[in-house]
């Protein structure tokens, strides 16, 4: 089954929110929990990007590219990037992997690919 | 409500260096200094603020330690975490409390020991401030998030590398004549932009952010103490008073503000504490601002309200925030030069500031500075803090 | 007659190209060089090693202590195939850095010893070092160990080093990495410059005299203190021996 990472729709308002929070910044109305967790879109568009060259200790990689990206649904997310010569507005597509492992956790997250 | 004027009566400050001693010992040292300075050490509160005693020096609960080094009990104390803005966030914490009337002379003092780890580890302590499963998961640290925000920057307002570099001369040049600062070391346009080894100088340490675009990682500690008229007038200084804080925050993940370009949260603290001291940005003399990144300096002066927006790297072309211009900014040489002990900085330029105001700041004094501006940027521009400062006799 | 033993003790160096000179802007815009020493030299270099033994941080006390073996034993003949570089600004001595050729496949990096800091000058010494062993010398990889985090960061990370847990390096059988011609070709761009050749004056200057350090490391004032930095974070050492040197306990 293919990993999806969610973004939250207020049951309210409908504002799609990510990363979750507990209250709807758009209507502020809804109680605990009220959202409704729907996938996040697969394509986008390169909104900025940099490759970071000063890692946390953990990573055993001289470099890693990362990026936020606008997706298709206007959310905006941040996330690694794998593309060879990135451009800003360049359209992405978005896979689901493991993106850092922490002792014997493994974090998935979204990593951009050329589109 | 009424609300008292509140003074700043006594000031204090260590080396920003990597300092071998306790951490608790880091933030007494400039509070002994701060209480010289007053000549009191009648002190009815004490602020400490620290951000990654805890976690980087298995201390907490700093302020008893403290409280307890300075001899200060049964004094109240409390430590303040509020990030990288836990300096500035004690400061006006402390302008509360005698504000209110609560307590008459409180000690505001900052300290941090990041320098106890190594450099790995102290960047990972910094980005834990960072959204944890929407942007530290993905390995993002406070300079990458900084190099996104240049890029989208330079490609709005035109900024370039050659702008950075010149924050970064100016600052660390300016370091040189601060005894305190950490980086002791002149460094040329030539030498980190210009010459065939520049690059290699100079790398990247995240795409567009270069090494001597970012601020060292220090261990320091600075001390303000605080108090109302009735006391200040006791105290044989000059009168500085704290005019105006103001604090404002913002999405905790970057990727969700509006228009990326903008910092709302510097925007607007910087407006509140301008409209409480009941002045404008044209009236400020000199600035510190937080510049952790050489790009923040530029963005801050227009956020702040001192250049229109998109335009802080020209008033920089034309010489305005060097020391002699229109409005000095970062004489001290900044977090860039004087560096960022993350607990310690809000009330460093603190320090900086109530020093150029009471005309004691030697050899980069601004001349005739009456009024004074900090902006202490917390996370990447999700909880700001900025102070105003006025010399009043 | 007499055994001539020091015959039997001394190596007889393998004959190795010199490192040729080359200049370069550091941060500060100074012109620095870095040179290869000869033996006779060596004795003006050691009196800026020995007090880095005294410095408890980054390593420097470990790291000064083996550089003056190692120099020492270049100029008194107990060392096979060693060579040395320094990096000069103005004559003051910035940078050391030392390592031996194995065999003609396999070089051996020893140590870099920046003793002014902040301008990237170890760094830019360390590359001189890999470029004598690939392009000067013509070997196929470069063993390297590192003694402090920032070394570690240095080569392991910025040059993307490979693993050689297998083979002991020569500073304390520690397992190795190594630098392959594969990689120093894909750092040379970023990583490795300099400017051939070395103006006259500037190379007269540089070989002229070995002037001290003017910012060198310096040990902290309380030398418990770097002790205690490392192992004993609530510093509870230090006050006991600051009460015992007092007379209190």
């Amino acid at each position: 089954m293919p990993r999806e990472i969610y973004a939250y729709k207020c049951k309210k308002c409908g504002h799609v929110h990510y990363p979750y929070r507990m209250v709807c910044r758009n209507c502020g109305k809804n109680e605990h929990n009220e959202f409704e967790p729907v996938p996040l879109p697969k394509t986008g568009k390169l909104l900025t990007f940099t490759t970071l060259y000063s890692l946390p200790p953990d990573f055993e990689v001289p470099s890693l590219g990362l990026a936020i990206v606008a997706l298709e649904n206007g959310i905006t997310v941040t996330g690694q990037h794998r593309i060879d010569e990135p451009e800003t507005g360049m359209a992405v597509s978005v896979e689901v992997e493991i993106v850092r492992r922490d002792g014997y956790d493994e974090h998935y997250g979204m990593v951009f690919y050329k589109a | 409500m009424t609300v008292r004027d509140v003074y700043v009566i006594g000031v204090g400050i260590t080396s920003f260096t990597r300092l071998e001693y306790p951490l608790s010992e880091i933030a007494a040292y400039p509070a002994m200094m701060a209480m010289k300075d007053a000549g009191t050490r009648d002190i009815d509160h004490l602020y400490v603020a620290n951000m990654g005693g805890g976690r980087v020096n298995h201390q907490t609960g700093l302020a008893s330690a403290v409280v307890d080094t300075l001899s200060l009990t049964p004094a109240g104390a409390e430590t303040i975490e509020n990030g990288p803005a836990s300096g500035g966030s004690a400061v006006k914490t402390g302008y509360m409390a005698v504000a209110s009337g609560l307590h008459d002379t409180v000690m505001v003092t900052g300290a941090e020991r990041m320098r106890e780890v190594n450099n790995l580890e102290a960047t990972d302590f910094v980005a834990t401030l960072t959204h944890p499963l929407a942007e530290h998961i993905y390995g993002v640290t406070l300079p990458s998030l900084a190099a996104m925000f240049t890029r989208l920057y330079m490609e709005k307002y035109g900024v370039t590398e050659r702008h950075l570099a010149m924050v970064a001369v100016k600052n660390q040049n300016a370091a040189l004549r601060n005894e305190f600062a950490h980086l002791q070391q002149e460094i040329s346009i030539d030498g980190i932009l210009d010459s065939p080894e520049a690059m290699t100088n100079n790398p990247y340490v995240a795409e567009l952010l270069r090494f001597f675009d970012c601020c060292p990682v220090s261990d320091g500690g600075a001390c303000v103490i605080l108090a109302s008229e009735e006391v200040a007038g006791k105290v044989d200084r000059p009168l500085v008073r704290l005019a105006g804080v103001g604090q404002a925050s913002d999405t905790h993940a970057v990727h969700e503000r509006e228009d990326p370009t903008d910092l709302l949260a510097v925007r607007r603290a910087a407006a509140m504490a301008f409209e409480r001291a009941g002045l404008t940005p044209a009236d400020v003399d000199v600035a510190e601002l937080h510049d952790a990144f050489t790009i923040l300096e530029i963005v801050e002066s227009e956020e702040c309200g001192f250049f229109p927006k998109g335009e802080g790297h020209l008033a920089l072309e034309r010489g305005e925030t060097a020391l002699g211009g229109k409005l000095p900014i970062n004489v001290s040489g900044g977090l860039k030069g004087r560096g960022h002990p993350v607990g310690a900085t809000g009330v460093a330029q603190a320090y900086e500031i109530v020093h150029q105001l009471r005309g004691e700041a030697g050899e980069r004094q601004v001349d005739g500075a009456r009024v004074g501006f900090t902006c202490n940027f917390g996370g990447f521009g999700n909880n700001v803090v900025c102070l105003v400062f006025k010399r009043e006799n | 007659m007499p055994v001539d033993l020091e015959k039997i003790l001394r190596p007889v160096d393998n004959p190795m190209p010199p490192f040729p000179a080359k200049h370069m802007k550091v941060a500060s815009g100074e012109e620095m060089v870095i040179r290869q020493v000869t033996r006779d030299e060596i004795p003006s270099i050691l009196p800026h090693v020995a007090p880095l033994v005294w410095v408890e941080r980054d390593f420097y006390d470990v790291v000064a202590a083996r550089v003056y073996a190692e120099l020492l034993a270049f100029y008194a003949h107990r060392m096979q195939d060693e060579y040395v570089l320094v990096a000069q600004i103005d004559g003051e001595l910035c940078a050391v850095v030392n390592g031996r050729m194995v065999n003609k496949d396999v070089g051996m990096s020893l140590h870099t010893l920046a003793m002014r800091r902040g301008l990237r000058i170890g760094a830019h010494a360390f590359a001189a070092k890999m470029e004598y062993h690939m392009d000067i010398l013509g070997q196929k990889e470069v063993l390297i160990v590192a003694e402090s985090p920032i070394g570690f960061r240095r080569w392991m990370i910025e040059y993307n080093l490979e693993k050689r847990f297998d083979i002991a390096h020569e500073l304390g059988g520690v397992p190795s990495w190594a630098l392959t011609k594969e990689l120093f070709d894909r750092a040379r761009d970023t990583l490795v410059v300099g400017r051939r050749p070395v103006p006259d004056e500037l190379l007269a200057k540089a070989a002229a005299a070995i002037l001290p350090p003017s910012d060198p490391p310096t040990p902290p004032e309380d030398l418990l203190a770097a002790t205690r930095a490392r192992y004993d974070p609530t510093g509870t050492a230090l006050v006991l021996q600051r009460w015992k040197q007092e007379g209190k306990v």
